[in-house]
């Protein structure tokens, strides 16, 4: 069995202390494989974005173990997991994750700052070709729509090469075509381009290409077989 | 780098408000301190002329040169190859074809020793009724050939050259002869008293009643020079301190603005220096380029100003003060350093 790109063992998150504790997260663990496409669903409010920011080493969680790529980093210094975020993760942020003053091409020359210029294993220009934005190379972000915009964070989180990709509901102010797309990309980056997606939504429309659907409710995340995936989608129409 | 000339070039409008701000304080920073060196010399450049660092005045004057006299037995008890006999006198200089007045010093010296000024043209005094004038009295009416009376002398004098950068106290220097001070000074030659006695080397065995005092001291001691000269050092002193506050605050401003962008760029993994590079970058670029533009504009209004009006640019003094200004805007940039520093990369998720 080959390691797990993320694994979490026991994790649990609680904000404040004492009476006025609150627990985000109760005792969880979750596991993603290389190729695997993964997605956490449920209402608002239920934990998946704490869920997101611990796998995504944007915060420590309150107990538990956090492994990334067998490493556990649980102990890591707030600039080590800085680097760990840089290399590990493509972030794809619901808000928007593009800087304004930089145009497409040079969002994804910013990265190239920062990491010495290594050799990337898709060009810029391949990027932009997959995802159908080449003509935008030179827009800034705020004349794109907001499909063209998810797909320049796509290319801005694939650009370095990252073994996993996190999505904050990246569909969120799509229309559903346009949602679909976006998803089917996600399913061809974990299945063609074998990189780990873990993608947060409340759209249960969306889980064709998904390998994997987990519910978060309350805190508590479970996997759901087809069955309970149908019970969803039919209570969602 | 990158991230700060990006930003720049693409939020002009915004980095303009405050590279117009850059220029407005360097400007008026500028001028003053033009004003204030211009200012200085009117009061000194006679002084700093002065071939040597010792000046010999009576104990009594308090170290003001319009107030000294020096006595015939005095001098003679320090004279030597190294000294040199000066006498002044605050006058009113008058053309009495044209009834034009000017407020003005005359320095009666030895013409052919220690002190006399180099002439920049006609020739030096070879007679007790020439005189040889700083080439600001030009500017106010008199020129080379005029004959004028000194404090309504029945005698003219025929100004026949000009010498340049000689004032005291702010107003022009007429060179005359050690003769001719005294004829205007004591009504008559026959008092042998001038006012004091320089010296390229320290003076030795001083003459009871004198004291002897550096050029610095002397020219501190010009009434009003201490007063006017600390007044334009405060102003500016001042001047670059409010320049930390405006640029600090409006940087400081313009980095709540981005906070959301900056815990984008955390999550992201860009690290927190990095982000503080571009901030300091940012401001030395508009810092430089608004210092710079600053100076353009000083030295258009020299050239427009009018010569009348004390002002000079003293490039070593100007540099320095532009340094200050741009390093104090780097320390104003001090303030979002704490703020940078606290970005969360959490704040770029938002929501739960």
């Amino acid at each position: 069995m080959t390691t797990s790109l993320v694994a979490l063992h026991q994790v649990t998150k609680t904000y404040g202390s004492g009476h006025t504790a609150v627990t985000a997260l109760h005792p969880t663990d979750f596991a993603l494989q290389a190729g695997e496409f993964a997605t956490v669903i449920g209402p608002s409010g239920s934990g998946k974005t704490t869920l997101l920011t611990i796998v995504g080493s944007l915060q420590q969680p309150s107990s538990g173990q956090v492994l990334i790529n067998g490493q556990d980093t649980t102990d890591f210094s707030e600039r080590r997991r800085t680097d760990l975020r840089f290399n590990t993760f493509g972030f794809m942020l619901q808000a928007s994750n593009l800087i304004p003053f930089l145009t497409v091409k040079d969002q994804l020359a910013l990265v190239d700052r920062f990491n010495h210029h290594k050799q990337h294993e898709m060009s810029m220009t391949d990027l932009f070709t997959m995802l159908g934005i080449t003509d935008l190379a030179n827009a800034y972000p705020a004349a794109l729509s907001g499909g063209e915009r998810q797909r320049v964070s796509i290319a801005r989180a694939l650009y370095n090469d990252p073994p996993i990709i996190l999505a904050d509901e990246p569909t969120a102010s799509l229309d559903t075509s346009r949602a679909m797309k976006v998803v089917d990309l996600l399913g061809d980056i974990a299945h063609k381009m074998n990189r780990g997606v873990v993608m947060i939504t409340h759209d249960t429309r969306l889980l064709d290409p998904v390998d994997t659907v987990y519910e978060m409710r309350d805190g508590h995340l479970t996997t759901l077989d087809s069955a309970g995936l149908a019970k969803i989608r039919a209570a969602a129409l | 780098m990158f991230l700060a000339s990006k930003e720049i070039l693409h939020n002009k409008a915004r980095y303009l408000l405050v590279v117009v701000t850059f220029v407005l304080i360097s400007y008026l920073v500028f001028f003053l301190t033009g004003l204030a060196t211009g200012l200085a010399r009117n009061n000194r450049t006679a002084i700093d002329a002065l071939p040597g660092n010792y000046v010999l005045m009576s104990k009594y004057a308090n170290k003001n040169l319009l107030s000294s006299v020096v006595t015939e037995d005095q001098y003679d008890q320090v004279a030597s190859k190294d000294t040199a006999l000066l006498g002044q006198m605050t006058i009113v200089a008058e053309n009495p074809k044209t009834n034009k007045k000017l407020n003005s010093n005359i320095f009666g010296i030895n013409l052919q020793g220690k002190l006399k000024p180099t002439v920049t043209s006609g020739r030096l005094p070879t007679k007790n009724s020439e005189v040889l004038a700083d080439d600001s009295v030009t500017y106010y009416g008199l020129k080379r050939g005029d004959r004028i009376t000194l404090n309504g002398s029945n005698q003219k004098y025929h100004i026949v050259g000009l010498t340049h950068d000689r004032r005291f106290a702010t107003v022009p220097v007429f060179y005359t002869t050690l003769a001719t001070f005294r004829q205007v000074k004591y009504g008559q030659s026959r008092v042998h008293n001038v006012s004091a006695v320089v010296s390229t080397r320290k003076m030795t065995d001083l003459p009871k009643h004198t004291e002897q005092i550096t050029r610095a001291t002397l020219i501190n001691n010009i009434p009003g020079y201490t007063a006017q000269t600390s007044t334009f050092m405060l102003m500016i002193g001042a001047m670059i301190g409010i320049t930390l506050l405006i640029i600090g605050i409006f940087m400081y401003i313009l980095t709540i603005q981005k906070v959301a962008m900056y815990g984008v760029m955390r999550a992201q993994g860009i690290r927190t220096s990095a982000i503080i590079a571009a901030l300091f970058w940012q401001i030395l670029i508009l810092a430089v380029v608004g210092v710079g533009i600053g100076i353009g504009l000083l030295a258009l209004t020299e050239v427009g100003l009018p010569k009348t009006i004390p002002f000079y640019s003293d490039t070593m003094l100007l540099s320095m003060i532009a340094g200050a200004l741009i390093v104090m805007s780097l320390v104003g940039g001090l303030f979002s350093l704490r703020r940078i520093l606290h970005i969360d990369p959490l704040e770029a998720i938002g929501g739960e």
